[in-house]
């Protein structure tokens, strides 16, 4: 199956990329796994979506409300915003940030940072549940979000780990095998493990 | 040095208190202006042919009333299913400090369709030009002419005009919608009124075929949309009520003028218009607008947005056909509503032709990397080097 072509990068670095979506407020869930393409074919980068936003693509640019009570009397609200303004489609962009947690090069997944960021204006596609079962099958990639500078990387990892328990053929086993992991890792943290391990059995 | 604000601050004050005087008596004069031309509304052809006899001996601007002179129309009854066409543009006008001369024209082109099926295009055009036959205008005698300043700005207007026909005829192929074709700023040329004749018959007459005659053409309601006018034209017909008799000797002495201070905006933006309405049709006299536009001769009515006074202007044949008016007056309201005040076709065709300070000088490293890949000389002058840097 095709993996869905979902944006393009628009700003890359070797620990994060920024994607735009193709398609107005359509963006991955939270937590989801993508991948970009790299300018070196052969490779290409995974990472989890975080910090999902919408807003105005001219720099400095912001939305003003807009919903309310027409000249005519009549109301609009929501979803008829959007049709009452079809220029906002052009105007506005919704894009969202990636943590990368690992690559692939030649059919192999790398569960460690890539050689290069992906490529700017290159695709980004979202994962099928095929390449998200092979991607976490081994729980290397919690050490790299674990680690990582955002206040937000315990959801990330618990939301990642939960997809990927959805997909495996007994979800019980590989909760335990990642809560071990996390025991592992987050030994001198208790507060931490118990808050990730309490989202994993919720 | 700061500016200083104290000082100024004390100026500003001042400023206020005469202004709010000069107001008082502004108020005065339009009420007594709006008396007479009510007084005369009914022998508006009288004042039309007056007007089209005298536009050249008159010392103040004039516009024909195409109607009773007072009239006033509301907001036409309107189902916003309709799409409209917007150009805007801009250009970076040659400049002699650069290594090479070249002058670019960036025109931003929107359609925004509303209704049942809601849709938008936002685009930009740009475009680079030079080869010396586009830096050089040759008139048939030989005398040459360097695409700079004003004739840039020229040339983009006419490509303005042309482009809003071409996106018009791509529209029209495709959509079903009422098309209403709009553009920012006058129809009226006045740019070129003080050119060359050959020079200014090189622009208007592009303008005029390929532009207006091609969406009178393609059968476009065309319009364009001029925020905060200072046009004096209706106000020309009350002075001309009140000074009926013009002649060259009280020309050269100077006429008095009976409501000085007093232009279009203040006449009908003093409450007399309401919410929506709009004014009566007059057709502008400046003398290009006679003298060279021909069956596209620009109309124009005032129209009461809301938040402010819009000028409306439109081509003859635009004018002669009420529903066309109706669905221009509808529409106009309908984008400055849309637009928090200003039409949002416009604003965004804006934004699409708008080149930033950042992207001039964007543009400029382009030119000069160019150069350098060419190995040519990147050699701007310095006078344009020590403008950009300020050495301390």
């Amino acid at each position: 199956m095709q993996e869905q072509r979902i944006g393009e990068v628009i700003e890359a670095s070797s620990t994060q990329w920024t994607t735009g979506a193709y398609e107005l407020l359509n963006a991955p869930p939270f937590g989801s796994l993508i991948k970009a393409g790299c300018y070196d074919n052969d490779l290409c980068v995974y990472g989890l979506v975080y910090d999902i936003r919408t807003g105005s693509r001219d720099l400095g640019g912001k939305a003003m409300v807009r919903g309310g009570r027409r000249y005519d009397g009549s109301e609009f609200y929501d979803d008829q915003i959007y049709s009452e303004h079809p220029d906002l489609a052009a105007v506005l962009q919704t894009e969202w940030s990636a943590l990368v947690i690992g690559y692939e090069r030649a059919g192999r997944i790398i569960h460690y940072l890539p050689p290069q960021p992906p490529t700017v204006h290159y695709s980004v596609h979202l994962c099928d549940d095929n390449t998200v079962h092979r991607f976490t099958q081994h729980c290397d990639f919690f050490r790299m979000v674990l680690h990582a500078n955002l206040p937000i990387v315990d959801e990330l990892l618990g939301t990642a780990i939960r997809n990927a328990a959805e997909l495996q053929a007994n979800r019980r086993e590989y909760e335990l095998y990642a809560g071990r992991e996390l025991a592992r890792l987050l030994r001198d943290d208790y507060d931490r493990l118990r808050v990730l391990v309490r989202m994993l059995t919720s | 040095m700061p500016l200083d604000f104290n000082q100024v601050g004390q100026q500003i004050k001042q400023m206020g208190g005469d202004l709010r005087q000069t107001a008082n008596q502004h108020d005065q004069l339009v009420a007594t202006a709006w008396a007479n031309l009510e007084q005369q509304s009914p022998r508006w052809e009288h004042w039309a042919r007056h007007a089209e006899e005298n536009y050249l001996r008159s010392p103040w601007l004039l516009a024909a009333p195409a109607e009773p002179i007072t009239n006033r129309y509301r907001l036409p009854k309107f189902a916003p299913n309709y799409c409209l066409a917007a150009v805007d543009g801009s250009q970076i006008d040659l400049d002699r400090h650069w290594a090479v001369e070249c002058f670019l024209i960036n025109l931003g082109l929107v359609t925004i369709q509303y209704g049942q099926q809601p849709y938008s295009k936002l685009h930009s055009v740009p475009a680079l030009h030079y080869n010396d036959q586009e830096l050089l205008l040759r008139d048939k005698d030989g005398r040459s002419y360097k695409m700079a300043g004003a004739l840039v700005h020229a040339e983009r207007d006419t490509r303005e005009g042309i482009a809003l026909a071409s996106l018009a005829q791509e529209i029209l192929a495709t959509s079903t919608a009422p098309l209403v074709a709009m553009q920012d700023g006058t129809l009226i040329r006045w740019s070129l009124s003080g050119l060359d004749p050959w020079v200014r018959s090189h622009f208007l007459q592009r303008y005029l075929d390929e532009g207006l005659a091609a969406l009178r053409a393609a059968d476009v309601p065309t319009c364009s949309y001029i925020s905060h006018p200072k046009a004096p034209e209706v106000t020309g017909i009350a002075r001309l009520i009140a000074k009926p008799t013009l002649n060259s000797a009280s020309k050269a002495e100077g006429i008095i003028d009976p409501y000085p201070g007093i232009n279009d905006t203040k006449l009908f933006g003093n409450g007399l218009l309401g919410d929506g309405e709009r004014s009566a049709l007059f057709k502008s006299l400046s003398k290009i607008n006679v003298e060279e536009y021909g069956e596209h001769a620009i109309y124009f009515f005032y129209l009461n947005v809301g938040a402010e006074l819009a000028r409306i202007e439109m081509p003859e044949w635009v004018a002669q056909r009420p529903e066309w008016v109706d669905l221009i007056h509808a529409v106009a309201y309908d984008q400055a509503h849309r637009g928090g005040g200003y039409p949002v076709a416009l604003a965004r065709a804006h934004e699409q032709a708008v080149v930033r300070e950042s992207d001039r000088r964007v543009f400029r490293q382009m030119i000069e990397q160019a150069l350098w890949h060419a190995r040519l000389s990147n050699g701007s002058s310095l006078k344009q080097d020590a403008k950009a840097q300020v050495r301390v």
